[in-house]
């Protein structure tokens, strides 16, 4: 029996993070769409060959977390006897353990002589996958409107791509240049990782590589149980909703209980509304996914995520509900009610951990898609971003203004490259003042990004926000709500549902307004010196100040006036 | 002009350090070099600087007229960035985008971390302003400029009390009018202002890395003024007339003009300097392939150098450590800037790194540092927790009596006090064998780092000669080459001074680029061309001051295309032919292309349609290099250079083992022996395992080879 060497661990260990970071960074220099090769909206991992995820490259949480189900899945109902070396199996089927559509996952098995020793894999959210609208982010009532499903197929045999199915999924996509240039960052990303792993090998062998894989699962399981028992034990619980389901104003009724026992902890979704035929429907691997990425932020910072972690996320999520629905619901929005999940799941730890957890964050992916044939060139163009929302405050600390929430961390697209490649002009990107929850730590401020088309074209949101705002804590307030609008070329503004394709012609704007975070405490408590900065730096407005904060400031001198403040203070307090 | 010729053959090299001052003087003539070490004074670095130039030149006696000229590293400018200590600055740019720099990439820089904070703008938002104008990204003009919402800026600027601008108009890259145009009015009324434009700083499209650049450039071009100004002072009250030199993070130095309008090209001065100090050391003794490993007190620098060149990249952040493990986009904490800077890797793994337990049990080490102050426990000046310095001296490796000059006396007590309460009582191991596996841990650390920049960037270390400098380097290089794979390692006379070497033996260089974007396959080859012929003129403008360097500088040109697959969004930089443009040289340059991304992505895609980005010109005026001076010893037997015998413990032998310790200062050349062996010199210990043996070469360079 061989023993544990301290220092091979640690090599080995990062080693394996080391492979699937190269993956990344080949995945992204080499991709074609702002999307995966700008905005990183993709992730990759490699597993055992039991299927246990050892490492993963630190891209996208959704993905991680999701991604741990859907590999196995993938691999199991094409049957690991069938994927030989140099094979590659495409999927995007949300009912085969997957995500939606436009998340396309791509494995290779690795082989180190003849023994199969696991699987690389990348996932990369496509810019297009086809179906009712540009971008495929559009509402419909069923999976089938929604895009290309690709259940489980062969795309690459013997280390070459079958022509055949390249051509028959290309066929079904708007933007084919693009497509086919991420699907080969793919493969190239593949061959990356499955190399490094080869690497890995040859210096080691196989025994000591699988030795020290099994160390790298207990070592992260130890750590894993440490963090656990110094959760507090209870239930806690929750309710909140996503906004709108595409096609009605009714709320979608999201229900979360967290059971904390001693080195356990289970979460459960019963009680959530059943699935719609409307947009907003998590497969269980999203809901999975929203569980992992929060159980996470609750652990030390520095532990690794691998199986070892994952084997203690115990989730029920009843099936034909909107946190785990089946065939043939869609699922384009199921990212949607997964972040909305993870604000809820948050909130009802806040009471027993409140320094761990934050207020409510934007808590929605706020997808901008769209599409439509070029007029020079005739080729059809199809473009996707997410946009930030305010961050939810902390015990003692502000949220930050417009980043990403929870398990979404994808990029901007840069204007200048948005407007070289597409009919738009961005006419504004800019903070939305007066948009933080207030509070004694105040919510991050929203922002505002306003899209003007210089030819016809057809776009969608997919968001939300539009009814409430992100939750404050503790006597800290709400966040603004976010607002989708329209201003038709000499026409007055009106506003547009959360999730809604529009066709648009020249001159056109579309102006996304999104939520600003929660706030943490009573803004009456708030540092009055840190709502004079606020005032300053053109955050938050004068009167925001004194009528929210109770803060006086002396407009000329630029300083807080305490005696005003003591009054304004004291009086709303008695 | 003979005569004076004769007299001005001294250059000197001064590197300021966290620590220490070094300056390096060499007679350009001879060869010959001298060093010296002083303080470094933080609240005024120009202090110690000109003192360490006094001391040098008074020690042997130069007259300061018989200088060729001075170059300087420093750190000056990125502490300011790291320190929020950067001039109150504006920024300008077009109307709806006042908050770039806020909202930057809107990403966070951890991933499960809800307590997470944002890197904080170096412009707070009241002084960021929006003028009315608007380009398209094709660089017409959609909205004129507008000459009312200049005035009400100008008059926010004045009503601010500024120190600098920076301006950072969308789509200038492309056409620079409006820029230009705001920057002339603003000059007008205020005269004295620094002002940054971004088609000026780094004409490259996507605006918020353009802001970002421009904006570092701009904030600390009022504290760069200041310091040039400071030393230049200095100088000449010292009756040093020769040209200041400044080192450049490309592994070039330029002008101290140069220097003050375009400060964002030295933010990474320092450690520019050692990797261009193994590059030009390499190249004399006919190494073109070189590993470069310099660690000092809290950090350890790995660079790659190939074909006699650095590696340059332009995906960097200030203030930014690259950890390895924390990710491949660990980018998104600190201030992104895109102009070039020597790919090195950073790693927090130094002489005051600490060693830890975790929570799973497992032993760390890093990245946090004991520093200066506390110290390694084994200083006695109060620090407890265990360093690599302490493993060091338990493993025999350091001589408590002879370290760092003989400024500190190391206490071995302390050292083992520390490991035990802190590791080894955890742990259930002896001191000794945690002392141990400290240091194979921190190897590991920095041999990540060195695969960061060899093997994953596909280059095969076997291929290479590492090059250990820095005061602690040369106590790790032999076992991190052996973990990398590499086979031999040269360890340079005084290590600890190294870098300020490296000043002194670099060409002046200066960067120019244009962006382009246009298909190779509708593209007018014309268009290229033209491109390069005003790059050369620029770049050429960019060296004529009065220097007595050359009378007639003679410039090279370096040119390069960054080119990708249309879609793409990152460039390969690819060496331009050298023939003359026409259908052929595209032919070869479109190959390069196709070779280059099959090489670094795994595959090439033949017939789709390529583009080049951009094109970029490096000016080069060469500077003569000294020739190496020849060791002069009479010490001509091995034996005298043994100064005693100490137990070392080495890895591979599982225990200390007898060791004799060599005075390096006895050396001569040709001098052959076999480790396991300690050799010391009053800057640094060099560690020679078992299995490795040295030759001493004619110049006093440590050659050591893999037996």
């Amino acid at each position: 029996m061989q023993t544990i060497n301290a220092i091979k661990f640690e090599v080995i260990r990062n080693a394996l993070i080391q492979a699937t970071e190269e993956m990344a960074i080949t995945l992204r220099r080499s991709a074609y769409s702002t999307n995966v090769k700008t905005r990183q909206d993709f992730s990759c991992a490699f597993f055992d060959s039991e299927l246990r995820c050892i490492s993963q490259a630190f891209t996208q949480p959704v993905h991680l977390g999701s991604f741990i189900k859907h590999i196995p899945e993938i691999v199991n109902q094409y049957g690991v006897e069938n994927i030989l070396e140099g094979d590659m199996i495409l999927s995007n089927d949300p009912y085969g353990g997957g995500v939606h559509l436009n998340d396309i996952s791509l494995i290779s098995p690795v082989y180190f002589k003849e023994y199969l020793v696991g699987y690389v894999a990348c996932l990369a959210h496509h810019v297009d996958v086809g179906g009712g609208a540009p971008a495929s982010v559009g509402a419909f009532k069923e999976i089938f409107q929604e895009g290309v499903i690709i259940p489980r197929v062969k795309l690459v045999k013997k280390g070459k791509i079958d022509k055949d199915i390249f051509d028959l999924i290309l066929e079904q996509i708007r933007s084919k240049h693009e497509t086919s240039g991420d699907i080969r960052a793919q493969i190239g990303s593949n061959l990356t990782g499955e190399k490094r792993i080869l690497e890995i090998l040859h210096k080691y062998g196989l025994d000591e590589f699988n030795l020290y894989i099994e160390e790298i699962i207990k070592y992260t399981e130890r750590r894993t149980k440490n963090e656990l028992s110094k959760l507090p034990i209870g239930k806690y619980f929750a309710e909140g909703f996503v906004d709108n389901d595409g096609f009605t104003d009714k709320k979608v009724i999201l229900k979360v209980e967290i059971i904390i026992d001693k080195n356990k902890i289970t979460f459960n979704t019963s009680g959530s509304d059943l699935q719609r035929q409307a947009p907003v429907n998590s497969t269980f691997a999203q809901t999975f996914s929203a569980c992992a990425y929060a159980l996470r932020c609750l652990m030390d910072k520095d532990l690794p995520v691998n199986h070892g972690f994952y084997k203690y996320v115990n989730v029920i999520a009843p099936e034909g509900t909107v946190t785990n629905c089946v065939h043939p619901a869609p699922v384009v929005g199921g990212w949607e009610t997964h972040v909305r999940l993870n604000d809820l799941i948050f909130l009802a730890l806040s009471k027993s951990m409140p320094d761990l957890i934050c207020a409510g964050t934007k808590s929605m992916q706020c997808h901008s898609g769209f599409g439509g044939i070029n007029e020079y060139t005739g080729d059809y163009y199809c473009f996707l971003e997410t946009l930030a929302g305010g961050y939810g405050a902390r015990s003692t600390s502000d949220g930050p203004d417009a980043v990403q929430a929870h398990g979404q961390n994808t990029e901007n697209a840069p204007i200048e490259e948005t407007e070289s490649n597409y009919p738009v002009q961005i006419t504004k990107y800019e903070l939305i003042p007066n948009s933080e929850g207030p509070g004694k730590f105040r919510g991050g401020l929203g922002l505002r990004r306003d899209y003007m088309f210089t030819d016809e074209t057809t776009f969608t949101i997919l968001a939300d926000r539009d009814k409430d705002g992100p939750h404050g804590l503790f006597g800290g307030k709400k966040g603004s709500v976010s607002v989708y609008a329209l201003k038709r070329k000499n026409k007055q503004e009106i506003t547009l549902s959360s999730k809604k394709t529009i066709q648009l012609y020249s001159g056109d704007v579309i102006s996304y307004r999104t939520s600003g975070g929660g706030g943490f405490g009573s803004p009456f408590k708030r540092d009055p010196i840190k709502v004079l900065s606020d005032y300053l730096q053109q955050k938050i407005s004068y009167e925001r100040a004194r009528n929210i904060y109770g803060v006086h400031i002396d407009k000329s001198q630029k300083l807080v006036d305490y005696k005003k403040t003591y009054k304004l203070r004291n009086l709303r307090l008695n | 002009m003979k005569s004076s010729k004769k007299i001005n053959n001294y250059r000197i090299g001064v590197d300021i350090g966290g620590t220490f001052t070094d300056a390096t003087l060499i007679n350009s003539n001879t060869g010959e070099i001298f060093t010296s070490k002083v303080l470094t004074t933080p609240l005024d670095p120009s202090i110690g600087f000109i003192s360490a130039v006094e001391k040098i030149l008074k020690f042997k006696k130069i007259q300061p007229e018989s200088m060729e000229y001075v170059v300087h590293a420093t750190t000056v400018a990125t502490n300011a960035i790291i320190e929020g200590k950067t001039a109150k600055t504006a920024f300008i740019t077009t109307e709806g985008f006042r908050d770039m720099l806020e909202i930057a990439r809107q990403i966070r820089p951890s991933l499960y971390d809800l307590q997470f904070k944002k890197p904080k703008p170096l412009i707070p938002r009241q002084l960021c302003f929006e003028v009315i104008e608007r380009m398209n990204s094709k660089g017409e003009i959609i909205k004129p400029i507008d000459k009312k919402s200049i005035d009400k800026i100008i008059e926010l600027l004045i009503k601010n009390k500024v120190d600098a601008v920076a301006i950072c108009l969308l789509h200038s890259y492309r056409n620079p009018e409006h820029e230009i145009q705001l920057k002339k009015a603003i000059q007008i009324r205020l005269p004295k202002l620094m002002i940054s434009t971004s088609s000026e700083v780094v004409p490259e499209f996507r605006e918020y890395l353009r802001a970002s650049t421009t904006v570092i450039n701009s904030s600390i071009s009022p504290i760069i003024n200041k310091y040039i100004t400071s030393i230049s002072k200095k100088l000449f009250k010292y009756k040093i007339n020769a040209e200041l030199l400044v080192m450049q993070s490309n592994g070039g130095v330029y002008t101290a003009d140069a220097a003050i309008t375009s400060p964002v090209h030295m933010v990474e001065s320092g450690p520019a300097a050692g990797v261009v100090a193994s590059s030009v050391l390499g190249k004399s003794l006919g190494y073109k392939n070189i590993i470069s490993f310099d660690m000092g007190g809290t950090t350890a620098k790995a660079a790659l150098i190939r074909d006699g060149k650095p590696t340059v990249t332009k995906d960097y952040s200030v203030g930014n450590f690259a950890q390895t493990g924390a990710g491949a986009f660990g980018g998104s904490s600190g201030y992104p800037i895109r102009t070039p800077v020597i790919d090195l890797v950073e790693i927090g793994a130094g002489g005051g790194s600490i060693a830890w337990v975790d929570s799973g049990g497992a032993l760390r080490v890093g990245p946090q540092s004991s520093g200066a102050d506390p110290g390694p426990a084994c200083y006695g000046l109060g620090g407890t927790q265990p360093t690599i310095t302490d493993a060091n001296l338990i493993l025999g490796k350091l001589d408590p009596n002879y370290f760092a000059n003989e400024e500190i006396i190391l206490d071995i007590d302390l050292a083992e006090k520390s490991i035990f309460d802190n590791c080894a009582k955890q742990l259930g191991l002896s001191v000794l064998e945690v002392a141990n596996a400290i240091i194979e841990i921190a190897n590991n650390a920095m041999v990540n780092a060195l695969r960061l920049v060899s093997v994953q960037k596909g280059h095969d270390p076997r291929e290479f000669i590492m090059v250990g400098f820095g005061g602690a380097g040369p106590a790790h290089v032999a076992n991190l080459a052996e973990e990398v794979g590499i086979q031999k390692v040269l360890i340079p006379k005084g290590p600890g001074t190294a870098s300020a070497l490296g000043l002194l033996v670099t060409d002046i260089r200066m960067d120019v680029s244009k962006t382009l974007i246009v298909r190779t396959d509708t593209m007018d080859l014309s268009e290229v061309k033209e491109g390069f012929d005003s790059l050369e003129v620029e770049g050429r403008g960019l060296h004529s001051y009065n220097v007595n360097v050359d009378q007639k500088p003679n410039i090279l040109f370096e040119k390069f295309l960054e080119m990708r697959y249309w879609g793409q969004s990152f460039e390969l930089n690819i060496q331009a032919p050298d023939k003359k443009i026409d259908q052929n040289w595209l032919t070869e340059l479109l190959e390069s292309f196709h070779l280059a991304h099959e090489s670094s992505y795994g595959f090439r895609v033949d017939n789709d349609p390529v583009e080049i980005v951009n094109l970029r010109l490096t000016a080069v005026r060469k500077i003569s290099i000294p020739k190496n001076q020849e060791l002069k010893s009479n010490y001509k037997n091995k034996s005298i250079a043994i100064k005693g015998q100490r137990s070392v413990y080495f890895s591979e032998e599982h225990k200390k083992i007898n060791t004799p310790v060599y005075d390096r200062s006895k050396f001569s050349s040709g001098l052959l022996f076999s480790g396991p062996a300690i050799v010391e010199e009053p800057d640094s210990t060099s560690i020679i395992p078992p299995n490795w043996q040295v030759e001493v070469d004619l110049y006093g360079n440590l050659i050591l080879q893999k037996k």
